[in-house]
C-alpha cells in the first residue's frame, strides 16, 4: 500500500463541485472489516506494541504505588500548600478533562452537524475520552484528602444523617464528571455493539467468540434493530452535545464562582469550553497520527481527516486566543486595580515563564496552521499538536496558580513549587492513560466499521474496482 | 428520497420582481411612521432621553440581525457546508445593509460626539472628569475613539459583507466553481474580525450604557442573541416569499427543519451563555457586578426578567424540540415570530434599564420605534435584494442542498 | 434441553436470503412486504437509507421513552436539591438561600441528561430485545457476513402466511443465495456451573450486607477498626509537654514580650466576684426577669445538670453513673436542695460556680459572668419551687391546685 493515494488530487480536493471521498474509494465493505478486524485479531501485537505497553503499565504502577504513599502519609507529599491548595492535582484534573471532550464533540456534535468525514476517527477519539475522563476522575478523588471517605461526595444515605452541599460548585463536578464519564461509556458501548458483532462474527478461538459473543448482545444488524439503534443513537449524540458545554462550563464554575480575580470573569464556561476542544483534537491528533501509520489505516483515515482536525485545531485556538484577549481587555476596562494586577502578574510576574509558554503554544504555534502546506505535513502536524498538549497543561497550571499564589492580601502571597511526587504523579497518568488505550488497540474495534460502510459511496465489490461513483458521502 | 429537479428550481420564480417595490414602499412607510412617532412621543412628554434609549435598543435589534446573517453566510463558508446553498441569499442581503445601518447609526453616533451624557454618561466631559472609574476607562470611553472605532467597524462589515455579495451574485451570472474556493478561503479571516468587531461593538453600544459594569462573556451574548434573532429573521423570509410565489420548489421542508434545528441550538446556546452570566454573577456576589442585575431584578424589571427567561428559553426550548414543531411550517413560523419578540425583549432589558433602573419604562413609543425600524430594515433587505436571483442559482453545491433531506 | 444432543428433526426457523447489495435488499424487501408478510426482517452491516419505509417499519416510540426519563431526572433532581438541603438538612452557606434555583440548575441539567441516557441505551436494547443469548439465524454459517458484507433478509416460519416453496421463490428473485434455517438444538441452557457459581456469588454478596444488618442491631465495645489511621493519631503538640522543636524545650509558648492576652486583663468588681467589701451580696447585680431566669435554667441545664440533676437532687447522669460503678475516690455531688445551701448568699453560689469548690471545677472559663448570675438566679428558684409551701401560691389561685 502506498501513502500516495491519501495525498492524490482527487482526496483532498476542495472543489465545490463534487464532494471528495471520505475513505479511499478503492476499499469495499469486506476490506474495510478486513482492515480493522485485522488489528484485534492478530494473534500478536508486534513488538513495539509490548514495549509500549511494559512502559505504560510500568508507569501505572508508579502511579498506584505513589496514591498508596499519598495515602499513608498524607497530602503533604504535593505541594500544595498555603496559599496554593489546588496545585498539580486540579491541574490535572482540569487537563484530562479537557482533553476527554474532543471524543464526544467528535462522535456527537459533529455527527449532528452531518460532518460525515468523523466516521473514521469517532471511536478512537470516544475511546480516548473514557480513557482521560478516568485520568481526570482520579486526581480530585485522591485531592480529597481522606479519600476513604470519597463516598459523601455522593448523596448517599448514611449515619450522620447528612447531605452534601448542592449549592458547591465541587458538588456540581461530582455530577458532571460523573454523568460525562457514564454518558461517553454508554455511547462508546453503544456504537461498538455492531463492530463487536462483526468480531464476534469472525472469532475463531472460543474465549474470544464467548467474550465477543456476550459483549455484542446477540447483536443481528436485522433492519429493526438499526433503526432503533439509529434513533437512539441520535438522540444519545444530541444529550452528549449539551452535555459536552457543560461539563467544562462546570468545571470552569469551579473557579468562576470564587470571587478571585484572575478567576471570577463570565467569559469562563465558553473559554473553558473551546480550551477543551482544542486540547482534545490535538491529543487525537496526536495517537492518530502515529496509529494510523503503525496499523496501516491510511486508507480509512485519510489526509483530509488530518487535515480538518488541523483546522478545528486552529479555530479553537484562536477562540481561546479571543479568550485571552477579551480577559485582558476587561480586566484593564473593569477599572479594578485586583484584576488588572492580577493579568500583569501572570505576564511579567513570578510565572511569566509559564504564562508566555501557554501563549505561545496555545495561541501562537498553531496559527501556522493557516498554511495548507502545514496542515498537510505529518511532522510538522505531530510537532505542532505536542506543543498544544504541552500548552493546555500550563494554560490550567497559569490559572490554578497564578490566581492562588497572589490574592488580595501581599501577607499572604507564596510561591508554587511541585514536589517529585506530583511530577511522578502526573508522569503516571499519562501510563495509566496509554495502558489503557494500548489495551483497546490489542482488543477492540478501532474504527466504527459500520459508521464507514455507511458512508461509503457503494461497494464495488473486489472484481469490478473502477472509478469511484460521483456522490460523495452525504447519504 | 426525493430530488428536487435542478431545472425546475432555475425556472421558477426567484425574484422579487414586481413585489420588491410594493414590500419596500410599505416597509419603508411603516418605518418612517414609526421612528416618526418616537420623535411625536419624544415631543409631546416622554422625553428625547427616553426616545434616545428606544431607539438605541431598536438600533441594536436590527444590527444584531444583519450581524446575525453575516455569521451564517461566513459560518457557511467556512464550514464548506452544503445543505444550506438554498437558504444562504437572505444571510446575504441581511448583511449587505449594514453599510446603510451606518445612517441609521448617525444619530446615537451625533449624540456622543455633542459631548451629551444622556444616553452614554461617560461621553459627558463633566462625568468623565469626575466620576473617578469612568475616568479610568476615558482613553477607550471618549467620544474621538468612540467614532473611531464605529467607523471602522462599518468599514470592516461593509468590506465582508459586499465581498460576499457581490461574488455569490457573481456566480449567479457566471457559475465559476473558483468564485466558492475564493469565498471559503477568505472566509476564516472574515470570522476572526467578525468575532472581534461584534464583541467590541456589543462592549461600545451596549455595555458602556452601564460604563462601571462589565462582563467578559458580554460579546458573546450578544452574539447568541443576533443568531437567534437572525434565523428567526430568516424563516419568517423564506416563508413570505414562497406565499408569494417565490422559490416554491427550491426551499424545502428539509430546509425549514435544518434552520429550526439551528433556531433550537441558538435558543439553547443563549439560555446557556445567560445562565452562565447570571450565575457567576450572581455566586461570585461582587457589589459592582451585581448592580447590574440588581437594577434588572427589582421593581417592574423582575416581570421582563421572568418574562425573558421563560419566553427566551423556556417555553420555546420544549416548544421547538420535537421534529413534528420544525417541519409543520405553522408552528415553526410561530415560534419565528415568538423569538424574534423575544429577541427584542432581550435587547430591551439589556438598554432599558440604564435609562429608568426600577420601573419598566414601556411607553407605546417603545415599540413604535422598534417596529419602525426593523421595517427600515426589511425594506433595506429588500431594496439590497430588488434585482438579484434569491437563489444562489448556479452555486455548484446546489444540487447538494436540493437532494438534502434530514435523515 | 436435557442432555445437549441435537434433535432428529430440527424445527425450521425461517428461510434467509442473501443479496449482493442494499438496493437488492431494498427490492426484496418491498416484494416481501406487498405479498403481506409481516414477520421478517432485513440484516445489513451497516443502517441502509431507506429500508425503514421498504419493509414499512413505524418509526419507533423511544423517543417518548427519553423525554419521560429526562423529565423524571429533570423534576428528580429539583426535588433531590430541594428536600436535601431545603428540608432535611437545612444549612446556611456563603450567604445563598437554603432552596437556591441558580446554583440547583446544574445538577438538575446533568441527571436529566444522565437519566435520558439510560432511556436511550436502555429503551433501545429492551425494545430491540437485546441481550441475546442465541438466535437460531447464527445456525447458518452464511449468515456471518451479516456484520460484514452480506445483506440478508429471513422470512420466519411462524409467520400466518409461510408457505417454504413459495417463500422460496419469492425471496430467490435477484438473490446470491437462498437457505433454510433450522432452530436446531441451540444449547441455550448455561452449563450448571455457571449457575452454582452464580449462587455462590450472590451467597457471597449478602456477607456484607449481613455484618451491616448486624452492627446497626447491636452494641460493642471494641474501638472502631481502624484501616486508616485517620486522625487518632496526630503527631501535634501537647499542653505542659517537652518539644525539642523549640530552643527553650517547652511545647507551649510564651506570649510576646510586652503583650497581654485579652481574657488575662481582669476586672476585679462586686459583679465579678461575688463579694462587696468582704461580704457576700444578697442581691444580683443582673436583674433576675423572667427571661434572665429562662437563660439561667438553659445554661444550668448544659453546665451543672450533669453532676447536680435537673432537679439540683445531685442525681446527674454522671452521678448515678459513678454510683452504679462504685467509684471508690467518688465524692457525690451537693445535693443543692440542702437548708445549708439554700441558706447561702447569692454572692457566695456565685463564687462557687466561678471557682469550684472540692472536686467541682471551677467555670470562669466556660460560663460568662451575667450568665452565672442567671444560673444562681434560676438556682435559688428552684430551691425554693422544691421547698415551696401552700403561702407561695397567690391566694386567688390556691383553689386550682386541688
Amino acid at each position: 500500500m502506498s501513502s500516495e493515494i491519501t495525498t492524490t488530487a482527487e482526496f483532498l480536493s476542495d472543489d465545490p463541485v463534487k464532494r471528495a471521498p471520505l475513505v479511499d474509494p478503492r476499499l469495499d465493505y469486506h476490506s474495510v472489516t478486513e482492515t480493522v478486524s485485522a488489528i484485534a485479531e492478530r494473534p500478536k501485537p508486534p513488538k513495539a506494541w509490548y514495549a509500549a505497553f511494559a512502559v505504560a503499565l510500568s508507569l501505572t504502577l508508579m502511579l498506584f504505588a505513589l496514591i498508596g504513599y499519598l495515602i499513608v502519609e498524607g497530602v503533604g507529599v504535593w505541594g500544595n500548600n498555603n496559599p496554593a491548595f489546588w496545585g498539580f492535582p486540579i491541574v490535572n484534573f482540569v487537563f484530562w478533562v479537557g482533553i476527554g471532550h474532543a471524543g464526544t464533540l467528535i462522535s456527537a456534535i459533529l455527527f449532528l452537524f452531518r460532518q460525515k468525514w468523523r466516521t473514521s476517527i469517532n471511536r478512537f477519539a470516544e475511546a480516548m475520552t473514557i480513557f482521560a475522563v478516568v485520568c481526570a476522575g482520579l486526581f480530585p478523588g485522591i485531592h480529597v484528602g481522606r479519600i476513604w471517605f470519597a463516598y459523601w461526595l455522593f448523596p448517599v444515605p448514611n449515619q450522620m444523617e447528612m447531605w452534601p452541599n448542592f449549592r458547591s460548585p465541587l458538588l456540581w463536578d461530582v455530577f458532571a464528571v460523573g454523568t460525562y464519564a457514564t454518558v461517553s461509556l454508554l455511547f462508546w458501548y453503544f456504537g461498538m455493539i455492531p463492530d463487536l458483532a462483526t468480531l464476534r462474527d469472525r472469532a475463531r478461538s472460543r474465549l474470544s467468540k464467548i467474550l465477543y459473543g456476550v459483549f455484542s448482545l446477540g447483536w443481528t444488524g436485522s433492519a429493526r434493530e438499526w433503526h432503533r439503534y439509529e434513533r437512539s443513537y441520535l438522540i444519545l449524540a444530541a444529550l452528549a452535545t449539551p452535555l459536552v458545554l457543560s461539563v467544562h462550563s462546570v468545571v470552569s464554575f469551579d473557579f468562576a464562582v470564587a470571587q478571585l480575580p484572575g478567576w471570577h470573569t463570565t467569559i469562563f464556561p465558553p473559554y473553558f469550553v473551546a480550551g477543551a476542544i482544542f486540547s482534545g483534537f490535538a491529543m487525537v491528533q496526536t495517537l492518530m497520527v502515529p496509529a494510523r501509520r503503525f496499523f496501516g489505516l491510511e486508507k480509512i483515515v485519510t489526509m483530509r481527516h488530518i487535515e480538518n482536525m488541523n483546522k478545528v485545531i486552529l479555530a479553537t485556538g484562536s477562540m481561546v486566543g479571543y479568550a485571552y484577549g477579551i480577559e485582558f481587555f476587561i480586566a484593564w476596562y473593569s477599572g479594578n486595580p485586583n484584576e488588572s494586577f492580577v493579568f500583569l502578574n501572570r505576564a511579567f510576574g513570578p510565572y511569566a515563564w509559564a504564562y508566555w509558554i501557554m501563549v505561545s503554544c496555545n495561541v501562537i504555534f498553531p496559527q501556522l496552521f493557516w498554511f495548507k502546506k502545514i496542515r498537510r505535513n505529518l511532522l510538522i502536524t505531530m510537532v505542532i499538536v505536542m506543543l498544544v498538549n504541552v500548552g493546555m497543561w500550563f494554560e490550567r497550571f497559569v490559572i490554578v496558580v497564578t490566581s492562588l499564589s497572589r490574592d488580595f492580601v501581599p501577607a499572604s502571597w507564596g510561591y508554587f513549587k511541585p514536589t517529585a511526587v506530583d511530577l511522578l504523579m502526573l508522569l503516571g497518568s499519562f501510563g495509566l492513560f496509554f495502558t489503557l488505550f494500548l489495551l483497546f488497540l490489542r482488543f477492540l474495534p478501532i474504527v466504527a466499521m459500520a459508521e464507514v460502510k455507511g458512508v461509503m459511496p457503494h461497494d464495488h465489490g473486489p472484481k469490478e474496482k473502477g472509478a469511484p461513483e460521483s456522490a460523495g458521502g452525504e447519504r | 428520497m426525493h430530488q428536487v429537479d435542478l431545472e425546475a428550481v432555475r425556472n421558477e420564480r426567484r425574484h422579487l420582481g414586481e413585489l420588491a417595490p410594493k414590500v419596500i414602499r410599505i416597509a419603508l412607510g411603516l418605518g418612517i411612521v414609526g421612528v416618526a412617532s418616537g420623535v411625536v412621543f419624544a415631543l409631546i412628554g416622554a422625553g428625547w432621553r427616553h426616545f434616545l434609549f428606544s431607539y438605541t435598543a431598536a438600533f441594536a435589534y436590527v444590527l444584531s440581525l444583519a450581524l446575525g446573517g453575516m455569521f451564517f453566510v461566513v459560518v457557511k463558508h467556512l464550514t464548506k457546508a452544503g445543505w444550506n446553498v438554498t437558504v444562504r441569499r437572505i444571510g446575504e442581503l441581511s448583511a449587505a445593509t449594514l453599510p446603510f445601518l451606518f445612517l441609521l447609526f448617525l444619530p446615537i453616533l451625533g449624540v456622543v460626539l455633542a459631548g451629551s451624557g444622556e444616553l452614554f454618561r461617560w461621553a459627558d466631559p463633566e462625568v468623565a472628569r469626575t466620576d473617578h472609574l469612568i475616568h479610568a476607562k476615558a482613553p477607550w470611553l471618549n467620544p474621538t475613539s468612540f467614532a473611531l472605532r464605529w467607523v471602522l467597524f462599518f468599514v470592516i462589515w461593509t468590506v465582508i459583507s459586499r465581498f460576499f455579495f457581490k461574488r455569490s451574485v457573481e456566480q449567479d451570472e457566471s457559475g465559476d466553481p473558483a468564485l466558492t474556493k475564493r469565498m471559503e478561503f477568505l472566509s476564516a479571516p472574515s470570522m476572526i474580525l467578525f468575532a472581534l468587531t461584534l464583541t467590541f461593538a456589543s462592549f461600545d453600544l451596549l455595555m458602556s450604557l452601564d460604563a462601571h459594569w462589565f462582563s467578559t462573556i458580554f460579546g458573546v451574548y450578544y452574539f447568541s442573541g443576533a443568531v437567534v434573532g437572525f434565523l428567526s429573521f430568516a424563516i419568517l423570509a423564506y416563508m413570505f416569499l414562497q406565499r408569494f410565489g417565490i422559490l416554491q420548489s427550491a426551499v424545502t421542508v428539509e430546509h425549514y427543519h435544518d434552520l429550526g434545528k439551528l433556531l433550537f441550538a441558538f435558543v439553547f446556546f443563549w439560555g446557556y451563555i445567560a445562565f452562565s452570566q447570571y450565575m457567576l454573577i450572581w455566586y461570585g456576589n461582587i457589589p459592582e457586578e451585581t448592580v447590574w442585575f440588581q437594577h434588572r431584578q427589582s421593581g417592574t424589571w423582575a416581570g421582563v426578567a421572568i418574562v425573558l427567561l421563560f419566553g427566551h428559553f423556556l417555553i420555546p426550548f420544549p416548544g421547538l424540540l420535537s421534529r413534528h414543531a420544525k417541519r409543520k411550517l405553522g408552528i415553526l413560523a410561530f415560534w419565528a415570530a415568538w423569538m424574534m419578540i423575544m429577541h427584542y425583549v432581550d435587547i430591551y432589558y439589556i438598554v432599558m434599564p440604564n435609562f429608568d433602573s426600577h420601573h419598566a419604562p414601556l411607553h407605546v413609543m417603545d415599540i413604535t420605534v422598534w417596529i419602525g425600524m426593523t421595517s427600515l430594515f426589511v425594506a433595506l433587505v429588500a431594496w439590497v435584494g430588488r434585482h438579484c436571483s434569491l437563489l444562489p442559482v448556479k452555486d455548484p453545491r446546489l444540487s447538494e442542498a436540493l437532494a438534502f433531506e434530514n435523515s | 434441553m436435557t442432555n445437549g444432543a441435537p434433535r432428529t428433526d430440527p424445527p425450521l426457523h425461517g428461510i434467509v436470503a442473501e443479496y449482493a447489495d442494499p438496493e437488492a435488499l431494498k427490492a426484496a424487501a418491498a416484494r416481501v412486504r406487498d405479498a403481506g408478510f409481516k414477520k421478517f426482517d432485513c440484516y445489513s452491516p451497516f443502517p441502509v437509507h431507506g429500508i425503514d419505509p421498504a419493509m414499512g417499519i413505524r418509526p419507533t416510540r423511544l423517543p417518548w421513552l427519553i423525554l419521560a426519563c429526562g423529565l423524571v431526572g429533570c423534576f428528580g433532581a429539583l426535588w433531590m436539591q430541594w428536600w436535601m438541603n431545603a428540608v432535611d438538612y437545612p444549612f446556611m452557606i456563603s450567604g445563598k438561600p437554603l432552596f437556591s434555583l441558580p446554583a440547583n440548575v446544574p445538577v438538575i441539567f446533568e441527571l436529566t441528561v444522565l437519566l435520558s441516557a439510560f432511556g436511550a441505551f436502555f429503551g433501545a436494547l429492551i425494545l430491540n430485545d437485546l441481550p441475546r443469548l442465541h438466535n437460531p439465524l447464527f445456525n447458518l454459517s452464511r449468515f456471518r457476513k451479516a456484520t460484514d458484507n452480506g445483506f440478508f433478509l429471513a422470512i420466519d416460519a411462524s409467520d400466518p402466511g409461510f408457505e417454504e416453496g413459495k417463500v422460496k421463490t419469492l425471496l430467490g428473485e435477484g438473490a446470491v443465495g437462498v437457505e433454510a434455517c433450522y432452530d436446531e438444538d441451540p444449547n441455550e441452557e448455561l452449563p450448571p456451573a455457571f449457575w452454582t457459581a452464580g449462587l455462590i456469588l450472590f451467597l457471597v454478596a449478602l456477607v456484607p450486607l449481613g455484618l451491616a444488618m448486624k452492627s446497626r442491631n447491636s452494641t460493642s465495645k471494641a474501638p472502631r477498626l481502624h484501616v486508616f489511621t485517620d486522625m487518632d493519631f496526630q503527631p501535634m503538640f501537647k499542653a505542659q509537654r517537652a518539644s525539642a522543636l523549640f530552643p527553650d524545650g517547652r511545647a507551649m509558648r510564651l506570649p510576646v514580650p510586652g503583650t497581654v492576652a485579652v481574657e488575662d486583663v481582669a476586672v476585679e468588681g462586686p459583679a465579678e466576684t461575688g463579694k462587696e467589701n468582704g461580704a457576700w451580696l444578697a442581691k444580683s447585680p443582673v436583674p433576675w426577669t423572667v427571661s434572665n431566669l429562662k437563660a439561667g435554667r438553659k445554661a444550668y441545664d448544659i453546665h451543672c445538670a450533669v453532676c447536680h440533676g435537673a432537679t439540683g437532687r445531685g442525681d446527674g447522669p454522671v452521678a448515678l453513673r459513678a454510683r452504679e460503678l462504685a467509684e471508690a475516690k467518688w465524692v457525690a455531688p451537693t445535693n443543692l436542695l440542702d437548708a445549708r445551701i439554700r441558706g447561702l448568699p447569692p454572692g457566695q453560689v456565685f463564687d462557687v460556680i466561678t471557682n469550684g469548690i472540692r472536686n467541682m471545677p471551677a467555670y470562669a472559663a466556660q460560663i460568662p459572668v451575667e450568665e452565672r448570675w442567671m444560673i444562681v438566679g434560676y438556682l435559688k428558684a428552684l430551691q425554693r419551687s422544691r421547698n415551696a409551701t401552700i403561702e407561695d401560691v397567690p391566694a386567688d389561685r390556691r383553689k386550682e391546685l386541688k
